[in-house]
């Protein structure tokens, strides 16, 4: 039997993206983008307060006047010059950056405060994540890029993973076999149809389904999300922030990276670009001051990336706390004047029509933004609702 | 005459131990419990593999290479500079690298690998990173006592570091021979101490160049302090994230902390650790709310011992142990009598895991521990025989699923849950690569099953295996049943 015969046969199709058949004829469904950059990426070197006169005080080995003036956003703020494909989209309109945010739960742990950020409630439920429940609310699909479930995804079984494989395929006979091996162990036999669903899906979808940088990822998360029936969300992650030590250098190769890697998928997202929010966030910011060895330590306050054709950006959002000793918190640390998941709240509500009932189920005590963040036109909502009812 | 001990014994050699090879099971019947106390034995490397000090000389003899390149170089493009670019500037740094740092990622994420293996000719540091990684995974999937490779594992894993760049590549997997493996069945202490002293971990989390600001380095070469290493030990290392301290107790750790630093790679010093007094942050500490006077070096060890018998500790380390071996959400109980028995004898680890070993509790059925990748090779080459598959081809498959040895690219190690290990994704690929495998495996599938689970082999596994409609088809049915994926 042939594994295409054999997944239709048992329903897989509908396992993964569900509901081919009730989109068919709708306008192309709001796209989500969760980025993670995991170690706590410095948002003083990403969103670079100028303006601030207390910023070179506090890091002269860390900015220069380049830095500052180079790609200039509003209120006195600038772009690190490396994020040149993110400056473009600035100046069209399509990136917000957020000043001065934190999880509404801190924590200088990278892991602890990972987890808080990724399941968005608190005490953290690792089986739990907020795009989940956000995906459960919006009947969706998702595509977390990696091996393994991140806690973001976890909960009610409403996505997968795709991740470059080394291996060649074994043969398809073997997988039936398999699967009526594991008919008595539900997850085990839940993952493999949906990886093999997966892969069928994939056929042909990804020009180098074997290379795994950031940017491959990217371009790989663009092209399944571009498909007609592609996920309505998917989860990206970049490690390599947590910058001790020689902080200049090793961001300048960082942004770079983070910049490549959204601008491939921006081009492979193609024309669902135009219905796309991708937002980038990481656990934690840095500390103000340099440290003793060129980089920064563990801090609190640190910023939002809102990104995409959907997104109303060209300005710089977020209330500014300043840089004087007294204005750090805990003398230390850039003071948060808002919460993470109040703005991420804001997104799912203005872009998937989640109602107020609906953004308490996905972070539970916190009162979603009031800003308008993305463009009120592309508001699918009317659709949503006929759709839903079906 | 054994039957009662036939289960037990499958559950001493793959639950304890990394896996059954043939014979194991019935050697284990005679009385399970005793075969894994008598595997508690301090695991041995191969002995011909260079150290730290002839590691050491590779790591100076390259770097004296490299900058006499640059010299060269200086001296063609650009004569008149040529006395500038000569002299040694950085011969007063210490051995750092660029690369070296702390990035969480995913365990689903691994960080990117530019050559999985090593071409001819390559350089000594690079082969000398191999043949180290291949070693320790040899090793394991040939030892005679897998039980305390296990816990070398886990141990590895709690204090993990990344092979990152050039220097850490051959110093990271030397920190579990050097630091680890000698002080696994000792005292926890000692085991804490070696590690933090050790040059893998120093630079690893940067605290090579973390001076003190009043130090005599920090007020006039205005270098600082990095409290990296300080956070991490008490986050990961002892006390545990919910263990009681506070963002000043990190900063009193880094403080006393500043000055243990790492010999150059210009020759001169010393191989390994250094004190320097010049960039020790003066004066007396306060830790979780005692006082450590001023004692320079010795200030730090203090704190390192007190940590390492402190009951948060105690309770952390026990708990990890015991979800490590036992359940991913390891009986109350059990972590009980472990944190009770770290703190009678002052973290004995030998008396802790001895306690885990005989606890009825870590011997129930049904199988909880879904194998990670490590775990599912190192079981599969134990069942197989696979003595003398290629080590290359061992240390790629890990790379293609997400563990290879050295590369969790974060402090925090590998995940030991399934949850970090059974995606989708993950799965299909060990199908896959169990069947690229298949084709080399010598033996009767069934028979196989049996030597490698005993009674574990589920009457439904047995009857696919026997209708595969290939030999290679029943290997693979055999090693992803989830008798196999689970131990």
């Amino acid at each position: 039997m042939q594994r295409r015969e054999l997944l239709r046969m048992m329903g897989a199709g509908l396992l993964l993206w569900q509901t081919p058949m009730v989109r068919a004829g709708q306008p192309r469904r709001p796209k989500l983008v969760w980025v993670l950059l995991r170690g706590g990426m410095d948002s003083l070197h990403a969103v670079i307060p100028g303006f601030d006169d207390h910023l070179v005080r506090h890091r002269p080995g860390l900015v220069d006047s380049q830095l500052m003036t180079q790609r200039p956003l509003a209120r006195g703020f600038a772009l690190h010059p490396a994020l040149e494909g993110l400056y473009a989209w600035y100046q069209r309109g399509q990136l917000l950056p957020i000043v001065a945010v934190a999880s509404e739960q801190r924590s200088r742990s990278h892991f602890k405060a990972q987890d808080i950020l990724e399941s968005g409630v608190y005490p953290v439920d690792h089986d739990s994540g907020w795009l989940n429940r956000a995906l459960a609310a919006h009947q969706g699909q998702g595509l977390a890029l990696a091996h393994s479930v991140p806690i973001s995804l976890r909960g009610a079984p409403l996505g997968t993973t795709w991740y470059p494989s080394q291996f060649p395929n074994a043969e398809d006979d073997t997988y039936t076999r398999l699967l009526a091996l594991y008919q008595d162990e539900p997850l085990l036999s839940a993952r493999l149809e949906e990886a093999l669903a997966t892969r069928e899906q994939l056929q042909g979808a990804v020009a180098n389904p074997r290379q795994r940088s950031f940017a491959d990822l990217a371009a790989a998360c663009g092209s399944l999300m571009g498909q007609p029936d592609g996920p309505d969300c998917a989860m990206l992650e970049m490690g390599g922030w947590d910058t001790h030590n020689n902080q200049a250098s090793r961001l300048s190769r960082r942004f770079a990276q983070l910049d490549a890697g959204l601008v491939r998928l921006r081009q492979h997202l193609a024309a669902s670009w135009e219905q796309t929010a991708v937002i980038v966030a990481t656990e934690f910011g840095r500390t103000v001051a340099e440290n003793g060895t060129g980089g920064s330590d563990h801090g609190t306050g640190t910023a939002l990336l809102l990104a995409g054709g959907a997104v109303q950006g060209g300005r710089v959002l977020g209330e500014w706390p300043g840089l004087g000793h007294s204005d750090l918190f805990e003398g230390r640390d850039l003071m948060p004047t808002s919460s993470m998941q109040a703005w991420i709240g804001a997104v799912l509500g203005q872009h998937w029509g989640l109602s107020a009932a609906q953004l308490q189920e996905v972070f539970p005590g916190v009162q979603p933004a009031a800003t308008r963040l993305l463009r009120p036109t592309l508001n699918l909502k009317p659709d949503q609702q006929s759709r839903r009812r079906l | 005459m054994l039957d009662k001990n036939v289960l037990p014994a499958s559950i001493a050699t793959n639950r304890f131990g990394l896996g059954a090879r043939p014979g194991d099971i019935e050697a284990a019947a005679k009385d399970p419990q005793g075969w894994v106390l008598a595997q508690l034995q301090t695991p041995e490397f191969s002995p011909g593999l260079p150290d730290l000090e002839a590691a050491w000389k590779l790591l100076v003899q390259d770097r004296q290479q490299r900058m006499a390149a640059r010299q060269n170089r200086a001296v063609i493009k650009a004569p008149v500079t040529a006395s500038m670019a000569a002299a040694p500037k950085s011969a007063a740094t210490p051995a750092s690298t660029t690369t070296s740092a702390s990035t969480p990622t995913t365990t689903s994420m691994p960080p990117a690998i530019k050559a999985a293996a090593p071409a001819a000719g390559e350089d000594p540091l690079k082969s000398l990173h191999f043949e180290l990684l291949q070693d320790g995974l040899v090793r394991s999937i040939a030892a005679e006592h897998s039980f305390s490779w296990r816990l070398l594992d886990f141990f590895s894993n709690h204090f993990s570091v990344s092979a990152n760049g050039k220097v850490l590549q051959v110093l990271a997997p030397l920190l579990e021979r050097d630091a680890i493996a000698p002080n696994l069945l000792g005292s926890f202490e000692e085991m804490l101490l070696a590690v933090s002293r050790h040059p893998a971990m120093l630079l690893y989390l940067n605290n090579e160049r973390s001076f003190g600001p009043d130090s005599r380095l920090g007020r006039n070469r205005k270098l600082g302090l990095n409290e990296n290493l300080g956070r991490e030990i008490l986050e990961l290392h002892s006390l545990g994230v919910e263990g009681g301290y506070t963002q000043a107790d990190v900063r009193e750790l880094a403080m006393a902390l500043s000055g243990w630093s790492v010999a150059r790679l210009n020759g001169q010093e010393k191989p390994g650790f250094v004190f320097r007094a010049g960039g020790h942050q003066p004066g007396a500490r306060l830790l979780l709310g005692k006082r450590y006077p001023e004692a320079g070096e010795a200030q730090a060890e203090h704190m390192l011992r007190d940590l390492a018998r402190h009951p948060a500790t105690a309770r952390h380390v026990s708990f990890k142990l015991g979800q490590y071996v036992v359940s991913d959400s390891p009986p109350v109980e059990l972590v009980d009598a472990m944190t009770a028995r770290w703190l009678a004898t002052g973290g004995d680890l030998r008396e802790v895991v001895t306690v885990l070993v005989r606890s009825q509790s870590a011997w129930q059925q049904p199988q909880q521990k879904f194998k990670t990748p490590r775990e599912f090779v190192v079981s599969f080459c134990r069942a197989c025989k696979f003595r003398h598959l290629p080590p290359r081809l061992l240390l790629n498959s890990l790379t293609g699923m997400g563990q290879r040895p050295f590369a969790a690219g974060s402090p925090a190690g590998f995940s030991a849950l399934a949850s970090g290990w059974d995606g989708a994704d993950a799965l299909l690929d060990r199908v896959d690569w169990v069947a690229r495998l298949a084709g080399r495996i010598i033996g009767e599938p069934v028979a196989l099953g049996v030597t490698a689970l005993g009674p574990q082999l589920t009457p439904p596994t047995r009857r696919a295996v026997m209708r595969a409609e290939s030999r290679e088809q029943a290997m693979v049915l055999l090693f992803m049943s989830p008798e196999f994926l689970r131990r």
